[in-house]
């Protein structure tokens, strides 16, 4: 199949589910109300109650949810085949991301901003709070596991890649240094650091450069260092940890948020080529299967495929940015359908874009799988990315240089806001008990260490599967949550209740599946010990992750038997 | 300019376009500088008012002469200070995490 007619087709979703779908919702179940007043305007406290244009939060939901998920995804799940990796990322938006996205939205602006904690405790019980928070932790101790695993352990294995990385802290920090500190125009700092960090991507495909790291790294043959990690990965991870110890001790305008933005213009300055490139080059999917097999290297397709794709089709984590960051500032009620609702229909067309970086930039499958296939998905993207910048003449090597870099930065930029909040919540949860864990210091040490317990032990694409199905049960719930609402409201809620049902028995499955598959492995004779705690360690997540979930459902359940109120009136 | 001539309509598609810009990038930069005077001000009234939420920290003689300055914030002050938050309140904080 032709690259452009997926597109397309990606777009023909779009059209029909917002055009259509979402919009039949909005108006005849959720009936918003232009003229009532929203949190936003009812709590301005001019911080993080405060109404700004739809426009503005349609760019700020956004980027706080398209991140690396979207794109790592789609790349891993096209080894059972792009037919179901496709549908998969199409049907999910359709019927289920963006009712996720889009009802927490607007349970938010109903229930006078509440975030999705508090909203557990009012709507489910009081230990759902308690529940969700444990929950957290796993699931963002996962997060930096496996970006952790794909940066350290993959991308900046790479030597073309480290002085790019530097280039971009290092300018992040300028920016930072420009914006507060010199005042300078934000076009001028924009311009400076963005043009010096394209100099520093180009210098990093160098000869004296790759020879340097090359050095560093004992490449081409980087020896075994420790715990079956070769000198390069062990580097690459020591690299990734301090900078995000960096990223999580360091003033927030002086570090992370100047990096972000730096990163933002690479990311999108890439993504906007490559899209240009694809279109130019209009590439076929060659001989890539429709279907390769039902079990592949991450299991079967049912369960695991619907954990794989996360972001980009339905993911856990937009529930909270929609209930605790956008819901509070939205001006009017009507707004969220376009930012909720518009924000993941884009998203899908991201996660369709990063689908073809695998499925057609490669010519087909043996491209894709020589490029690096499910288990180095970061490598293929960046290859793919490549491939399409080169048909508007940028030069291959400059392009995977750039490619590695932009997902190198992506995902450094995420895990060092994970840290920073893995801190404040371990304060939070121990700091009572250990009055030392208050100490930001050794809150962020003990958040990297077991970061790198889970980075040098778990295999790549396993830590994934369990990051995608904590994400995917954190949607599931917060479905349920959004039925919940409508029905307190009176209103329908089997839109919400039916996708609800399917994320949490699929995403139950792949846990199970996960906690099964790796406790069998212990029972093998010829399992090394490092292999036997990774094993245990995935294992036991998948089993609390299982029963917190059990809990929240179980009270889900009898809040769901609760008598319903009469039905919301009909919208004069 | 005629509001449905096509200069207009370009006019707000780029109006459009600048603000979802603007939120993709330097919106998060002016929420955190918001969010540092919020959190210096919230500092500076709960010093000088405290014993409205209990915790009298400075004699009222100064706190009356201060009254007059602090009476527009006083509300929005007290709301930001009780509300009860949770880690799930944080995640508006990590931007593009999957």
């Amino acid at each position: 199949m032709n690259s452009i007619l997926v597109l397309l087709i990606a777009a023909a979703a779009l059209i029909v589910g917002y055009g259509v779908y979402a919009r039949r919702i909005d108006r005849n179940v959720i009936q918003p109300d232009g003229k009532k007043a929203t949190p936003a305007k009812m709590y301005m406290d001019g911080v993080d109650f405060t109404p700004a244009s739809r426009n503005v939060l349609f760019g700020y939901q956004f980027k706080s949810i398209a991140a690396l998920g979207p794109i790592t995804g789609p790349i891993i799940a096209v080894q059972w085949g792009w037919f179901p990796a496709m549908l998969w990322i199409i049907l999910g938006t359709f019927f289920i991301g963006w009712v996720q996205d889009y009802g927490a939205m607007m349970m938010g602006v109903r229930r006078d901003g509440d975030s999705l904690g508090a909203l557990s405790y009012k709507l489910v019980s009081p230990r759902a709070r308690t529940i969700l928070m444990i929950f957290l932790y796993f699931y963002l101790l996962l997060i930096m596991g496996s970006f952790g695993n794909a940066v350290g352990k993959t991308l900046m294995t790479n030597p073309k890649v480290p002085l790019g990385m530097f280039t971009v802290v290092l300018m992040g920090i300028l920016a930072g240094q420009m914006t507060y500190k010199w005042k300078k125009d934000i076009i001028l700092t924009t311009v400076v650091t963005v043009v010096l960090t394209f100099v520093g991507i180009w210098l990093s495909t160098t000869k004296p450069v790759a020879a340097f790291f090359n050095g560093l790294y004992g490449l081409p043959e980087s020896p075994k260092w420790f715990l079956g990690n070769t000198r390069a990965q062990v580097i690459g991870t020591l690299l990734v940890v301090i900078f995000c110890y960096l990223g999580s001790v360091m003033p927030i305008w002086s570090f992370a948020q100047p990096i972000n933005y730096i990163s933002f213009w690479i990311v999108s300055l890439g993504i906007l080529g490559g899209i240009l490139g694809m279109i130019i080059w209009r590439p076929g999917m060659g001989d890539f299967p429709a279907f390769t097999k039902f079990t592949t290297a991450s299991g079967p397709l049912w369960p695991m495929l619907f954990v794989t794709i996360a972001c980009g089709a339905i993911s856990g984590w937009h529930s909270l940015v929609s209930t605790s960051g956008t819901a509070r500032q939205l001006e009017a009620e009507t707004d969220a359908l376009p930012v909720g609702g518009g924000a993941m229909f884009l998203e899908m067309i991201f996660a369709t874009v990063a689908f073809l970086t695998a499925t057609a930039a490669f010519g087909g499958f043996q491209g894709y799988q020589d490029a690096g296939g499910a288990g180095k998905a970061l490598a293929v993207f960046s290859g793919g990315l490549a491939n399409f910048l080169s048909h508007i003449g940028i030069p291959k090597e400059f392009g995977t240089a750039y490619g590695s870099v932009f997902l190198t930065i992506m995902a450094l930029t995420i895990m060092q806001l994970c840290v920073r909040f893995m801190r404040v919540a371990s304060a939070e949860l121990a700091g009572e008990k250990f009055p030392a864990m208050k100490n930001i210091h050794i809150g962020t040490i003990v958040a990297l260490l077991l970061t790198l317990v889970f980075v040098w032990v778990i295999p790549w694409l396993t830590i994934w599967s369990a990051f995608g199905a904590a994400n995917q049960l954190m949607a599931g719930l917060a479905l349920m949550l959004i039925a919940l609402w409508a029905m307190s409201e009176g209103r329908k809620h089997t839109w919400a209740l039916y996708p609800a049902a399917f994320m949490i028995v699929t995403t139950i499955a792949a846990l199970l599946y996960l906690a099964y598959t790796n406790f069998a492995k212990l029972s093998s004779p010829d399992i090394t010990t490092q292999a036997a705690i990774a094993a245990v360690l995935v294992g036991l997540i998948a089993v609390v992750l299982v029963v917190a979930a059990a809990f929240l459902v179980y009270d889900g359940w009898k809040a769901l038997r609760k008598p319903q109120p009469k039905k919301a009136p009909a919208k004069a | 300019m005629e509001p449905g001539s096509l200069r207009h309509r370009l006019q707000r598609i780029a109006h459009a376009a600048r603000q979802i810009l603007y939120g993709m990038t330097t919106y998060e930069w002016a929420q955190s500088a918001k969010r540092e005077r919020a959190e210096v001000e919230r500092l500076f009234v709960l010093l000088s008012f405290g014993d409205l939420v209990g915790v009298p920290i400075l004699p009222p003689y100064y706190t009356l002469r201060l009254l007059p300055y602090v009476v527009p914030a006083l509300n929005r002050w007290k709301r930001s200070l009780l509300r009860e938050r949770d880690w799930t309140d944080l995640a508006e904080f990590i931007e593009g995490i999957d």
